[in-house]
C-alpha cells in the first residue's frame, strides 16, 4: 500500500489538456508551417539569387571606342595584368552579332556595319566592381572604354531580395501577431473553463506568480509541440514540392531549390521555440491580468 | 471617521473597524460592524441564514474587500497590502468552506495536501503528515479516492485536513459540522478545541447548531439585521 503510494505520481494542479486545447493545437501547427514555408522560400531565393549574381559577376564586356579599336592587342595585355582579371578576350565578329542578337535580330549584319570592339573579360570568383580600375588602367595609356560589369542587374537583384526579405518579415510578424491573439483567447478561455481552480489556489495563498506559472508552463509546451509538427510538415510540403516541380517542368533550375541543411534545421527548431516563447508570453500576460481583477 | 487602532497588535488575531459590506447593486448585507478577536480565542459566529455569516467570513480571509471600515488581520491593516502580502497573510489562514471547494481532479490526498504544495514543499516531505491527518479525520482508506466519488461527510473531512494541514494561525470554519453525524461532529468540536489550546490557533467557526456553543468555551457572535453582537458562553473567555 505504501509502496503503491510512493509510485504514484502526482496529479498536476491543472487538469490536462480538453478539446479547447487541441483546437489551439492546430491554429499554432499550422501557423508555423506556414512561417517556416515562408522562411523556406525566402532561403532559397537567396541561394538562388546567389547563383545568378555569382554567374554574372565574373564577367565584365570592355568596348573599346572606334578610333582604339586598333590598339586592340595592346588592350588585352593591360587588361590581363590588372589585379584579380582571370582573362581578356577580343569577341570576334561572329560573337560579337550572336551579342547584338537581341537587338538586330537573326539576320547577319551588313559587313560594311562596324561593329565595336569587345573584350569579354573573366575575374577571379567574389571580385566585386573591378569595372572602374580596368577603364583607369587603359585610360592612363590613353584608350577610351565603356566597361559593363553587370553591377545594374546585381544591384536590382539584391534590391530584389531586400523586399522580399521585407515582405518575408511581414508576414511573419503577421503569423506572430495572430498566434499571441489566438494563444491568449485560448488562456482566457481555460481560465474561465478554470476558474474554481484558480480562485481556490488564490484563496489558500497561492501567489499570482505560481498560478501564472501552471498556465505558462501548460501553454508553452504546447506551442512547442504545435509549432515542431507545423515545422515538420513544412519541411515535408516544401521536399515534396520540390520533387514534384522537378518532374513536371523543364525550368526547374529557376525554381529555388530546398536542402535539409544547418539552415533549415535551424529555421525549424527557431520557429517550433517561438511558437513555445511566444505562446508561454501570451498566457502569462493573459493569466496576470485576469489575476489582477481578483481581489 | 474614528481613528480605530487595535490597542493590542500582537495580541489580536481579527479586528474589525466599522466595516461595511455591500454587494455590487444590493443593500448593505452590514453597514457598521467593529469587534475584536484575540490570539487564541474560540469564537463562534451565529446568525439565521443569510444573515451574512459567510461575507463575514470572507472578509476576514480576504476574498472579498469592505465597502467601508478597516480589517485588521495578525495586527495588520489589510488595506495598503500589496498583492504577495495578501498572499503572504492568507496563507497563515486554514478555512473550512461551507461547500467544501476541493479540486475535483486532485485526490483526497491531494487536496489535503494542496496548501503545502502551495508552500513549495516537497511531497516526500509531508507525506506522512499528511496520510496521518487522513487517517485521523477517518479518510484512511480512500487516501486516492476523487472527491465526486465519496459522500457529503468524507468531503467535509478532506476539506478540514486541508484547512488543517500547515498548522494555520487561525482556522475559519464555514458550519464545519453540517454533513458529519453527531459522532464526528462531537470528535471536530474536540479536535478544534484541542488545536487551540495546545497549539494557540484562533478558531473562529460559524454555525447554525445551537448546540454546539456550549462546548467549548469561547464567546459567541451574533450577525442579526446587520448588527453584531458579542458574548461570552463560558467562564473563560
Ligand atoms: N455573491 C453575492 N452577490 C450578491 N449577494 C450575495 C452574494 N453572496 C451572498 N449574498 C447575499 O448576502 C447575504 C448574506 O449571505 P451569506 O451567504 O453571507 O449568509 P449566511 O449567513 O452565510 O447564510 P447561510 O447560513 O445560509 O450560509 C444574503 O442575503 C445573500 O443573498
Ligand atoms: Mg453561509
Amino acid at each position: 500500500m505504501a509502496q503503491a503510494a510512493e509510485k504514484r505520481r502526482e496529479s498536476p494542479l491543472l487538469p490536462m489538456s480538453d478539446t479547447r486545447e487541441s483546437a489551439l493545437f492546430f491554429v499554432i501547427a499550422a501557423l508555423c508551417f506556414l512561417a517556416v514555408l515562408t522562411a523556406f522560400s525566402v532561403r532559397a531565393t537567396y541561394s538562388a539569387a546567389e547563383g545568378w549574381t555569382a554567374n554574372v559577376e565574373g564577367e565584365l564586356t570592355a568596348r573599346l571606342s572606334g578610333s582604339d579599336a586598333a590598339r586592340m592587342e595592346e588592350a588585352l595585355g593591360l587588361i590581363r595584368s590588372v589585379d584579380r582579371v582571370q582573362t581578356a578576350k577580343a569577341l570576334t565578329r561572329a560573337e560579337a552579332e550572336a551579342l547584338l542578337q537581341p537587338w538586330f535580330g537573326t539576320q547577319s549584319l551588313p559587313d560594311s556595319l562596324p561593329l565595336p570592339s569587345l573584350i569579354a573579360i573573366t575575374t577571379e570568383p567574389g571580385t566585386q566592381n573591378i569595372g572602374p580600375d580596368i577603364k583607369r588602367a587603359l585610360a592612363e595609356i590613353g584608350l577610351e572604354a565603356e566597361i559593363d560589369d553587370h553591377a545594374k542587374w546585381a544591384e536590382n537583384i539584391r534590391d530584389m531580395l531586400t523586399l522580399i526579405r521585407l515582405i518575408a518579415m511581414g508576414i511573419v510578424a503577421l503569423l506572430a501577431s495572430i498566434a499571441i491573439a489566438v494563444i491568449a483567447f485560448a488562456t482566457h478561455a481555460a481560465l474561465l473553463a478554470r476558474r474554481e481552480i484558480v480562485d481556490v489556489l488564490h484563496i489558500t495563498g497561492a501567489e499570482d506568480q505560481f498560478i501564472a506559472k501552471l498556465f505558462e508552463r501548460r501553454f508553452s509546451l504546447l506551442g512547442f509541440q504545435a509549432g515542431l509538427l507545423g515545422a515538420l510538415l513544412a519541411l515535408g510540403f516544401a521536399i515534396s514540392l520540390a520533387f514534384f516541380a522537378g518532374r513536371m517542368t523543364d525550368w526547374v533550375w529557376l525554381l529555388p531549390s530546398i536542402a535539409l541543411d544547418r539552415w533549415a534545421l535551424m529555421i525549424m527548431l527557431v520557429s517550433a521555440l517561438l511558437a513555445g516563447l511566444v505562446a508561454r508570453g501570451a498566457a502569462r500576460l493573459t493569466v496576470t491580468l485576469a489575476l489582477g481583477r481578483m481581489s | 471617521m474614528t481613528l480605530y487602532k487595535p490597542d493590542s497588535f500582537d495580541t489580536t488575531s481579527i479586528s474589525f473597524d466599522r466595516v461595511a459590506l455591500r454587494y455590487d447593486g444590493t443593500q448593505d448585507v452590514f453597514s457598521d460592524v467593529s469587534f475584536e478577536l484575540t490570539k487564541g480565542s474560540f469564537t463562534f459566529l451565529t446568525g439565521n441564514s443569510g444573515a451574512g455569516k459567510t461575507s463575514l467570513l470572507k472578509l476576514i480571509y480576504l476574498a472579498l474587500r469592505p465597502s467601508a471600515g478597516d480589517i485588521y488581520l495578525f495586527g495588520q491593516r489589510t488595506h495598503h497590502l500589496k498583492r504577495r502580502q495578501l498572499s503572504a497573510l492568507r496563507r497563515r489562514i486554514g478555512i473550512i468552506f461551507q461547500e467544501f471547494r476541493l479540486l475535483d481532479h486532485l485526490s483526497a490526498y491531494e487536496n489535503a495536501a494542496l496548501p503545502l504544495r502551495i508552500r513549495g514543499q516537497k511531497e516526500r516531505d509531508y507525506r506522512p503528515d499528511v496520510e496521518e491527518l487522513l487517517r485521523w479525520v477517518g479518510l484512511g482508506k480512500r487516501l486516492h479516492a476523487r472527491p465526486a466519488t465519496l459522500s457529503g461527510g468524507e468531503k467535509q473531512r478532506i476539506a478540514i485536513a486541508r484547512a488543517l494541514v500547515n498548522k494555520p494561525d487561525l482556522l475559519i470554519a464555514d458550519e464545519p459540522t453540517g454533513n458529519v453525524d453527531p459522532e464526528m461532529s462531537l470528535r471536530l468540536m474536540r479536535l478544534f478545541a484541542e488545536l487551540n489550546k495546545r497549539m494557540g490557533t484562533s478558531v473562529l467557526m460559524a454555525t447554525h447548531d445551537k448546540a454546539l456553543l456550549g462546548s467549548v468555551p469561547g464567546s459567541v457572535l451574533t450577525l442579526h439585521n446587520g448588527l453584531i453582537v458579542k458574548q461570552n458562553v463560558a467562564e473563560e473567555s
